[in-house]
C-alpha cells in the first residue's frame, strides 16, 4: 500500500500541513453537509432498505440506476454506530 | 538559565521520545503494519471515512488538539517554579500524553474507527460507555466555565480585545457568506476578511473597549459573560458554515501567525528566566502533587486528544504507518508549545512580585505580554502586539467553548431525550449548557476553575489509558507501557479533584462564600466529586475486564500446553 505523500517535497508537506491546520477542518464540513442532502434525498427515494418505506416504488426504481454505486457506503454511514463525540469531526 | 537552553532541551527529548520510545511501541508492541487496510481505505465513503495525506492530518491534528491550554497551563504552573513544571512537560509527554494520543487512535483504527465511547464498550463493558459519556458531559461543563473564565477576563484585563474580537466575528461571518453563498474565490475571502480581523486588532489597540462603552461596562464579568456565552449560542444552533466554522477559519490565520512569528522573537530575543527555579511545595492553589500536574493538562497529557485521535483521525489515516508522526508527532510539537509559553511566563517579568501581580487579573495578560515581547523583536508596536496576544487567547478558548456547547447541546439530548422530548430541542440544550457554564464563570475563583478542568481532562486520560490497556491486554500485548501511566494518572487526579472539590464544598458548608458565590463552588465541588465517583465505577468495570482478558489468556495458553 503506498502512501500518498511519499512523491511530494519538503515544501509540498508544509504546504499540507498550512492546509490541514487551517482548512481541512472546513473542506470536511463542506463535504458532510453535502453528504446529510444527499442523505435525505435517499432515504426518501430508497429509505425501504433501510426499513422507512416513503416513496412510490416506480420513482424509486426509475433513481435505483443512479444510486446504486452509492448505496453500500450510504447505509454503513447511516447505520453506523455513532454517539455526540463523533461531532469532533467537525 | 537561557531559554534557548530549555527549547534546546525540548527538542532533544521530543526527538529521543519520537524516534525511540514511540518507534519501538510503534514496531514491537502495536506492530504497525503497513499492508493492514485502514477503516479510511475499507469503507472510504467519502464522509466520514476519507484516507488523507498525513501532513494534512498532521496539520488538522495540531489545529485539534492545541488550543489555551499548552499555553495556559504553564503560566499558572510556573508559580511553582519553572523547574517543577518544565520536567513535567518533558517527562509527561515523554512516557504519557504521546502514549494516550498514538494508542487511542490505532485502536480505533483497528476496531473500524470506533469512538472512545464505542471502544469502550466494546473493550471493557456497556456500562463503561454510558458512564463515559456521562463524564464527558460534566467535563465538557468545566472546559465551558474554564475557558470561559479566560475569555472574560481578557475582555476585562485587556481592553483591546472587545473589538478585535468583534472584528474577527464580523470577519468570520462575512467569510462564511461569501464562500458558501456568494461563491467568491477562497483566497480572495481569506485576504479580505483576515484583513478585517487585523484592521480590528488595531482598532482595538487604539479604540479599547473603556473608551468606547466607559469604565462601568468595560469591567463587567456579566457583560463578557453574557457575550462570550451569546457567541457560543449562536455557534450552536446556527448552521455552521454561517458562524462557527468561517470565523474558526479567520482565527485559524491569527493564532498560525501569532505563534509562527511569537517562536521566532522568542529565539531571536533568547532571554533569560527571572523567575525562580523552585519556589514552595504549598502554594495558594495546592500542592505540587497532585496539583501542578494536573494544571499543566494539555502540554504534557491530555483526555481531549483521545476524543480527537479516535472520532476523526483514526478515520482518516491511510496507513497504519502514519499513526505515529500524526498523533505522537503532534504531542511532541504540543509539549515544544508549552515549553514556548513557559518560557513566556518566565522571562517576561523582571520579578516574581511583578509576575504575582499580573498572574492575579489571570492568564491571558500574562500572554499578551509575551507575545507583545516577542513579536516586538520582529518590530510590531507594543499596543499593537498586546491587542495581538489578547485576541490569540480570545480565540485559543471560544473555538474550544462553542464546539463544547454544541457537544453539550447534542449531549443533553442523546443522554436526557428519553426523559423529556423537551430535551431534543436544539435552543434548550444549548440555554441548559451556556447558563450551567456562565454560573461557573461568574461565581468560580478562576484558579480552581482551571484545576478543576485539568484533572477532568487527565482522568479522561487515564480512562482513555484504562481502554488501551484494555485493548492490549485483549490482544495479548505487552501493556505496561500504558498501564503504569494509567495508574499514575489515575491516582494523580483523583487526588487533585478531591483535594479541589473538598476545599471547594469547605468553603460552602462553613460559610465562608455567599450568594451566587455559595452556588458556584457548590456546583463546580460537586461536579469534581461525582467525576470521582464515575472514575472509580469505570476503574471497577476496567479491573473486571482485564481479568477477563487475564483468565482467557491464561485458558488460551494452557490448551497450547
Amino acid at each position: 500500500m503506498g502512501n500518498s505523500c511519499e512523491k511530494n517535497g519538503f515544501l509540498q508537506a508544509v504546504r499540507d500541513f498550512l492546509f490541514g491546520f487551517v482548512a481541512y477542518g472546513p473542506a470536511q464540513v463542506a463535504v458532510k453537509t453535502r453528504a446529510n442532502m444527499e442523505d435525505l434525498f435517499m432515504i426518501v427515494t430508497v429509505g425501504g432498505m433501510l426499513g422507512i418505506p416513503i416513496f412510490s416504488s416506480y420513482y424509486s426504481l426509475r433513481f435505483l440506476p443512479y444510486m446504486v454505486p452509492r448505496i453500500t457506503t450510504w447505509k454503513r454511514r447511516l447505520l453506523r454506530e455513532k454517539d455526540f463525540t463523533d461531532i469532533l469531526e467537525e | 538559565m537561557n531559554s534557548v537552553i530549555v527549547v534546546i532541551l525540548g527538542f532533544i527529548v521530543a526527538f529521543i521520545g519520537y524516534r525511540v520510545y514511540a518507534k519501538y511501541v510503534d514496531e514491537k508492541i502495536m506492530q504497525a503494519d503497513p499492508k493492514r487496510v485502514t477503516p479510511a481505505k475499507m469503507y472510504m465513503d467519502g464522509v466520514d471515512f476519507m484516507p488523507t495525506n498525513r501532513n494534512i492530518l498532521f496539520g488538522y491534528q495540531f489545529k485539534s488538539i492545541a488550543g489555551a491550554g499548552p499555553i495556559i497551563g504553564p503560566i499558572i504552573a510556573i508559580q511553582w517554579g519553572w523547574l517543577p513544571a518544565l520536567i513535567w512537560i518533558l517527562l509527561g509527554t515523554f512516557f504519557i500524553g504521546w502514549v494516550q494520543d498514538y494508542s487511542t487512535a490505532m485502536i480505533s483504527m483497528r476496531k473500524d474507527g470506533a469512538s472512545l465511547g464505542g471502544l469502550s464498550h466494546k473493550l471493557i463493558s456497556p456500562r463503561a460507555r454510558i458512564l463515559l459519556l456521562s463524564f464527558i458531559y460534566f467535563y465538557l461543563l468545566l472546559i465551558a466555565g474554564a475557558f470561559g473564565n479566560v475569555v472574560v477576563s481578557t475582555a476585562i484585563n485587556l481592553k483591546s480585545s472587545p473589538m478585535a474580537w468583534l472584528f474577527l466575528t464580523i470577519g468570520g461571518v462575512l467569510a462564511g457568506q461569501m464562500i458558501y453563498r456568494w461563491r467568491v474565490d477562497i483566497l480572495v475571502t481569506t485576504i479580505v476578511t483576515v484583513a478585517i480581523a487585523l484592521f480590528g486588532i488595531w482598532l482595538g489597540s487604539v479604540a479599547p473597549s473603556n473608551k468606547i462603552i466607559g469604565d462601568s461596562l468595560a469591567n463587567s464579568r456579566w457583560l463578557w459573560a453574557i457575550a462570550a456565552f451569546v457567541f457560543c449560542y449562536f455557534a450552536a444552533v446556527l448552521p455552521i458554515w454561517r458562524f462557527a466554522l468561517p470565523i474558526n477559519y479567520v482565527a485559524s490565520y491569527i493564532v498560525f501567525l501569532g505563534l509562527f512569528f511569537g517562536i521566532i522573537g522568542i529565539l531571536i530575543l533568547h532571554p533569560d528566566f527571572t523567575l525562580p527555579a523552585y519556589t514552595s511545595f504549598t502554594i495558594k492553589i495546592g500542592p505540587l502533587w497532585p496539583i501542578m500536574f494536573v494544571t499543566i493538562a494539555c502540554g504534557a497529557i491530555s483526555g481531549w486528544h483521545s476524543l480527537v485521535s479516535s472520532s476523526g483521525t483514526a478515520r482518516q489515516l491511510e496507513n497504519e504507518l502514519d499513526a505515529r508522526p500524526v498523533t505522537a508527532g503532534v504531542m511532541f510539537v504540543e509539549m515544544i508549545l508549552a515549553i514556548f509559553a513557559l518560557i513566556i511566563a518566565g522571562t517576561i517579568y523582571a520579578s516574581p512580585s511583578e509576575y504575582g501581580a499580573a498572574i492575579a487579573k489571570g492568564p491571558a495578560g500574562v500572554f499578551a505580554a509575551g507575545v507583545s515581547k516577542f513579536l516586538g523583536a520582529l518590530g510590531l508596536p507594543a499596543e499593537a502586539g498586546r491587542a495581538y496576544g489578547s485576541v490569540m487567547m480570545i480565540m485559543l478558548a471560544i473555538t474550544i467553548m462553542q464546539l463544547v456547547i454544541r457537544f453539550m447541546r447534542i449531549a443533553t439530548s442523546e443522554l436526557l431525550s428519553d426523559i423529556s422530548p423537551v430535551f431534543r430541542n436544539a435552543h434548550v440544550g444549548t440555554i441548559i449548557a451556556s447558563l450551567l457554564g456562565a454560573l461557573l464563570v461568574l461565581t468560580g475563583w478562576w484558579q480552581y476553575l482551571w484545576v478543576l478542568f485539568g484533572g477532568a481532562n487527565q482522568l479522561m486520560a487515564s480512562l482513555a489509558l484504562m481502554v488501551i490497556t484494555a485493548y492490549l491486554m485483549s490482544e495479548g500485548k505487552p501493556a505496561a507501557y500504558a498501564f503504569y501511566p494509567m495508574i499514575f494518572m489515575f491516582v494523580t487526579t483523583i487526588g487533585a479533584l478531591i483535594y479541589t472539590s473538598f476545599n471547594l464544598l469547605q468553603k460552602v458548608f462553613s460559610g465562608a462564600v455567599k450568594g451566587e458565590a455559595l452556588i458556584g463552588n457548590a456546583l463546580m465541588g460537586v461536579v469534581g466529586l461525582f467525576l470521582v465517583v464515575a472514575a472509580f465505577i469505570l476503574g471497577w468495570e476496567a479491573i473486571k475486564a482485564f481479568n477477563r482478558y487475564k483468565t482467557i489468556r491464561a485458558q488460551e495458553a494452557g490448551a497450547k500446553a
